[in-house]
């Protein structure tokens, strides 16, 4: 998957901070937080799962999605996150 | 000079201080071990139900926290993922419910609040355990919450849950903490039998066992030559006269440290253990009294009050209840019906407060027996009366 194609919507970039600041979360929480709804929701975490850069778990009905710690591209795009959001503090 | 508090470190004193030496209870301790061999010498091979019981103060929590600690660090030592977690079923309310989504949060710390049932949460913290290979020793204290609640049910389910699964490893052991095991009456014959093979009976307390006791937590809690053996002795005492509750002497004890805080003296006298003796209750605890919602509140009043004027030893439920709604008259309150009132007396009778027992002969009928054990009626009027006091201000007002 190209790299535009990942970053190219607010929604899954969004997604992509709250897991990498949370850790995990269930599909109707990331929603909430991400102020989307559940079917867009849905859409940008396939996306993103199909990147590498998430992963999920099912427990039954409930699917719970964490940020894919192993990959490497994930990590890097966590520290530019951390950095991002640490830059923007201080200014 | 400023006043030096006579506590080195009062955290020593607190009621969920896991002491590093467990007193007294060491061949309970190296039983409840035997009874768990197996979970660090062939994981996976069977699971191990085993109840603990005894009365107030008599170390059940103790004992199954100490056996957790000791249990996970042998584990850890023989890379066993084996966790061990202390769920005390009162503090959920006695919902099977929300005690498993505890134990799942303990894994999955966002895991979601609502959407799914207690059977699909049980399954789900199965699948848990073997997915990330855990071995799990699950310790319900205050069981009688959860029976009181829920009956036999969640009991049977943990129970059982492994007979489902035979082929895979079993991850799943239960102890169970009990005041009185005749609580194991209410569950159905089946839950009873796979529960009751194991029991461990805590005796209360001896007053030597008691001194020991309270020399360590001294030693732990109090500077050096603030506590003579004379203060150590009187609160053992006391404590064996309350039932042998170790809970109790060291709730004393903090208590008469606090007075000659207080009076800002270098040594905790008897005279202040005694004085600790009017504020501290056996089996029951203030912050508990307080904590209760106004209608129990006055439903314990009416019990309070109606014991101190006919100085028997029981009262009926009907006069419980004519107590009841004249307490509730004076506090301006609608007084809450008859099926209300029955939970009320079931849940204040798990929690220790009053007992309950069903009259037999001499009467037409049966009716409940409401009795009250552990504290004098006067004393419990007195500690309502000052929990309700800022309700009585607010009609003055």
């Amino acid at each position: 998957m190209m790299f535009e194609d990942v970053f190219s919507s607010r929604g899954r970039v969004r997604i992509l901070r709250i897991l990498s600041e949370i850790g995990e979360l269930n599909i109707s929480e990331i929603a909430r937080r991400a102020g989307l709804n559940y079917t867009t929701t849905n859409e940008h975490l396939q996306v993103l799962e199909k990147a590498g850069l998430i992963r999920h778990k099912s427990f039954g009905r409930i699917r719970i999605y964490r940020f894919n710690e192993e990959n490497t591209k994930a990590r890097a795009i966590r520290d530019l996150i951390e950095m991002w959001e640490q830059e923007t503090k201080s200014a | 000079m400023p006043y030096a508090s006579v506590f080195k470190d009062e955290i020593k004193l607190d009621i969920n201080y896991i002491p590093s030496k467990l007193q007294h209870r060491n061949t309970h301790l190296q039983l409840l071990s035997q009874y768990f061999r197996h979970a660090t010498e062939t994981p996976g091979k069977m699971t191990q139900r085993v109840i603990i019981t005894g009365k107030v103060g008599t170390g059940k929590t103790v004992l199954a926290q100490h056996f957790g600690q000791g249990i996970t660090h042998e584990a850890q030592q023989r890379n066993i993922n084996l966790h061990y977690v202390h769920v005390n079923c009162r503090q959920y309310k006695g919902s099977f419910f929300l005690i498993l989504q505890q134990l799942v949060t303990q894994f999955h710390p966002t895991f979601p609040k609502r959407g799914y049932s207690a059977e699909e949460l049980l399954q789900i913290l199965m699948q848990i355990l073997k997915d990330q290979n855990i071995y799990f020793i699950i310790t319900l204290d205050e069981l009688e919450s959860l029976i009181q609640n829920e009956g036999s049910e969640p009991l049977y389910k943990l129970s059982r849950i492994e007979e489902t699964h035979t082929k895979t490893p079993m991850r799943l052991s239960l102890i169970c903490i009990l005041r009185e095991l005749s609580w194991l009456d209410k569950l159905d014959a089946s839950t009873r039998s796979t529960l009751q093979s194991n029991i461990i009976q805590l005796d209360a307390y001896t007053q030597t066992q008691l001194q020991d006791i309270l020399k360590n937590r001294v030693m732990l809690a109090f500077k050096q030559g603030t506590v003579p053996p004379e203060t150590i002795t009187l609160a053992a005492e006391l404590s064996e006269e309350e039932g042998g509750n170790a809970r109790y002497a060291i709730e004393l004890l903090w208590r008469a440290g606090k007075y000659a805080d207080t009076e800002e003296t270098q040594e905790v006298s008897p005279e202040h253990v005694r004085k600790a003796v009017g504020n501290v209750y056996a089996g029951i605890r203030r912050d508990e009294i307080a904590a209760l919602d106004l209608h129990k509140k006055l439903f314990l009043l009416g019990v309070a009050r109606r014991f101190q004027q006919t100085g028997g030893i029981h009262l009926s439920m009907g006069e419980v209840e004519e107590a009841y709604n004249i307490a509730c008259e004076e506090f301006n309150e609608k007084p809450r019906g008859h099926t209300q009132l029955w939970k009320y007396v079931n849940e204040l009778s798990s929690f220790g407060v009053i007992k309950t027992e069903l009259s037999t002969s001499g009467q037409r009928g049966k009716t409940t027996l409401i009795g009250l054990p552990r504290i004098a009626a006067e004393d419990l009027e007195k500690e309502l009366d000052k929990t309700l006091e800022h309700i009585k201000r607010g009609f003055a007002q």
